[in-house]
């Protein structure tokens, strides 16, 4: 692409280098970092769930909007890093229910680990799989999970979950554990923004647009799924892992499916194809879930309205309908050589 | 060895089999023909239900209540529903065929959602079934209630029904070849958006018709279609998506499967079936009776 005669403000220049996703995370980060000044615990609260299940929705899109594969059983992994650190935590803790500051730090990196053994071992199985096929596999393995974790009572106290996850005083506030999930949200991010931009994260994006082609290639098509799926299964850890201490309980509910509609659900809402989508349709969806649920029991029959005006006028989320936008508009600036080019969108990646 | 509640359990896991195949003969044709994964099918199927109680409800307040009034509450309903489909076809679904499969299925889920909750307005939130009256017969040294044989009569009569359909008649036979190929029957001159909106109403009127079967034998509760779609995926994907030999089959085992394990395993009746599922997927994912080319 030739230089362009036109200057270009910083947040051009914040498109440029990091797509959509750029100008976004950066107003999503001033904001989050304002959230705990808002009147009342509550929308402290409500900022830590988005937070969490925003980390848990973009380890979703590793798979969906990466490697292009839908899987409906994601939230085993989260459930999974949910239960290893409760159980940890609750092993750890005293008899009178207090647990100390190295000891619950500890218990939170049990998570990813052994979300990421349970990754792996499903994995391995399901990358041979992709399209409907990945997805009702995908589906049966996390309800299989779900299933184990809820009927076996002694080792998971099946359907009553565990309860009285308090973290250490420091982090009772509710601010202070805002602003640890945030760090440890943020420092995913960072890590996941890291991988998808390397070598291994453009090959993906190959394997999504073409499976055989990218095999041509010499990519290892299995190898590089796994790795994703692990990697996806690792970080839904770490967003499970701090679930636990943040509600205080977890539950076999966690695993199931309708936790794994969740994270598609954000993902579609915020727009997949961009990095930080995800964490916009957690923002959305857990702040209007948050508000809805006031006044009505009605919640399914909004979020079902909107997926459905979403999918069926705004397919690629908002942050997609955003980038096709500044796309055009950016596009309509330029000569009009360079407008065919934009008109391409396989020229430039969406990030 | 006393076979008595052996017995039970296999006449109501052979009942249940019969409704998951009217369920999933609809899916699997459904997919098979347009490719779109209907996450909505058994909601609709909940909806038929609930629709097929309160006409039963009213014939038997006009005419007087008698196990017949089902009949007709049956066909009514099976009609309005298939009206319903058309309409969903016509102006949901079609809209996303040159999607991608994610958009898809959140569509029909989209409508899991919202038809679900539309339940809950009309119908509020307790359970529904009709009570037919009908006297426990003594079999195998155990009572059971004969309406299962009503019922696995039905899906076999239904199964023969469709065989006879895609087998031996003309539009039948365009349909099994739009599951081979769309852009081939659309090039000799056959208008494709019709047998798509045709083939949709014709799986959600099955689906109706397994809504009122049923009712005289399980309870409609709210949330009961999420249990039941995930049974349907498990039974299209053991059968192989596409052929209405392996869902019969399939269906029978999933069925049968739940049924026993209810017996030993309560919890984990689910666990059994996708068990089963990922072992197929694994090593044949094509489906114990789908084709290779297919998949």
């Amino acid at each position: 692409m030739s230089e362009n005669a036109k200057p270009r403000g910083p947040w051009s220049r914040l498109y440029d280098a990091f797509g959509v996703s750029g100008p976004v995370t950066l107003a999503l980060l001033a904001a989050s970092l304002g959230v705990p000044w808002l009147p009342g615990e509550f929308w402290t609260h409500v900022g830590t769930e988005v937070l969490i299940l925003g980390l848990f929705a973009m380890s979703f899109n590793l798979l969906y909007g990466y490697m292009g594969q839908i899987s409906f059983g994601h939230a085993a992994f989260f459930g999974v890093g949910a239960y290893a650190t409760a159980m940890l935590f609750t092993a750890l803790k005293t008899a009178e229910g207090q647990i100390g500051m190295a000891d619950f730090l500890l218990s939170l990196l049990a998570g990813p680990p052994v979300a990421a053994l349970a990754a792996l071992v499903v994995g391995f199985f399901c990358v041979r799989l992709t399209g409907i096929y990945f997805a009702i596999l995908t589906l049966a393995f996390g309800e299989l999970l779900f299933y184990i974790v809820f009927s076996w009572y002694s080792f998971t106290k099946g359907d009553d979950g565990i309860q009285g996850l308090l973290p250490p005083p420091f982090f009772q506030d509710s601010t202070n554990f805002y602003y640890f999930t945030l760090a440890i949200v943020a420092a995913a991010a960072a890590l996941m923004w890291r991988i998808t931009e390397s070598p291994f994260g453009y090959a993906l994006r190959t394997l999504r647009d073409n499976q055989r082609r990218a095999a041509f290639l010499g990519t290892s098509v299995r190898a590089h799924m796994l790795a994703n799926f692990v990697i996806a299964g690792a970080f839904a850890g770490v967003a499970g892992a701090l679930w636990g201490p943040f509600s205080r309980s977890v539950n076999p509910g966690l695993l199931g499916w309708g936790e794994s509609g969740i994270a598609v659900f954000m993902t579609l809402i915020g727009g997949g194809g961009s990095f930080i989508g995800p964490m916009l349709g957690s923002v959305i969806y857990t702040m209007l879930q948050a508000v809805v649920k006031m006044y009505t029991v009605y919640w399914p029959l909004t979020i079902g309205t909107i997926i459905l005006m979403i999918v069926l006028f705004a397919p690629g989320g908002i942050l997609g309908m955003i980038d096709q936008r500044i796309r055009r508009w950016r596009g309509a600036g330029r000569a009009p050589a360079e407008e065919a080019e934009t008109a391409a969108p396989a020229t430039e990646p969406r990030r | 060895m006393d076979i008595g509640p052996y017995a039970l359990q296999l006449f109501s896991g052979l009942s249940r089999a019969m409704v998951l195949f009217l369920l999933s003969a609809g899916l699997s044709l459904i997919f098979g023909v347009m490719n779109i994964l209907n996450f909505a099918h058994a909601t609709l199927w909940l909806v038929s239900g609930y629709v097929t109680f309160s006409v039963f409800t009213f014939l038997s307040q006009q005419f007087g209540a008698s196990p017949w009034m089902l009949l007709p509450a049956i066909v009514a309903t099976v009609a309005a529903m298939m009206l319903l489909g058309f309409a969903l076809e016509r102006f949901l679904i079609r809209r996303t065929y040159d999607r991608e499969l994610p958009e898809q299925l959140l569509l029909t889920f989209a409508l899991v959602l919202i038809l679900g909750d539309v339940i809950k307005l009309i119908w509020g939130l307790e359970n529904r079934r009709i009570n037919l009256g009908v006297k426990p017969m003594e079999m195998f040294d155990t009572l059971v209630n004969p309406y299962h044989f009503v019922i696995i009569g039905t899906g076999i009569a239904v199964a023969a029904g469709l065989w006879y359909f895609l087998h031996r008649t003309r539009f039948g036979k365009i349909v099994r070849a739009a599951v081979y190929s769309r852009t081939m029957v659309s090039a000799l001159g056959i208008p494709i958006p019709a047998i798509y909106a045709m083939v949709f109403a014709l799986g959600v009127g099955l689906a109706a018709l397994a809504g009122g079967v049923f009712l005289p034998l399980l309870p409609m509760a709210l949330g009961v279609d999420l249990d039941i779609i995930v049974q349907c995926f498990a039974v299209v994907v053991i059968g192989g998506f596409g052929s209405m030999l392996g869902t019969f089959v399939a269906s029978i085992i999933v069925g049968v499967v739940y049924s026993f394990s209810i017996l030993f395993w309560p919890d984990g009746a689910l666990a059994m079936i996708f068990l089963i599922v990922i072992a197929v997927l694994i090593f044949r994912p094509w489906g114990l009776f789908g084709t290779e080319m297919r998949y």
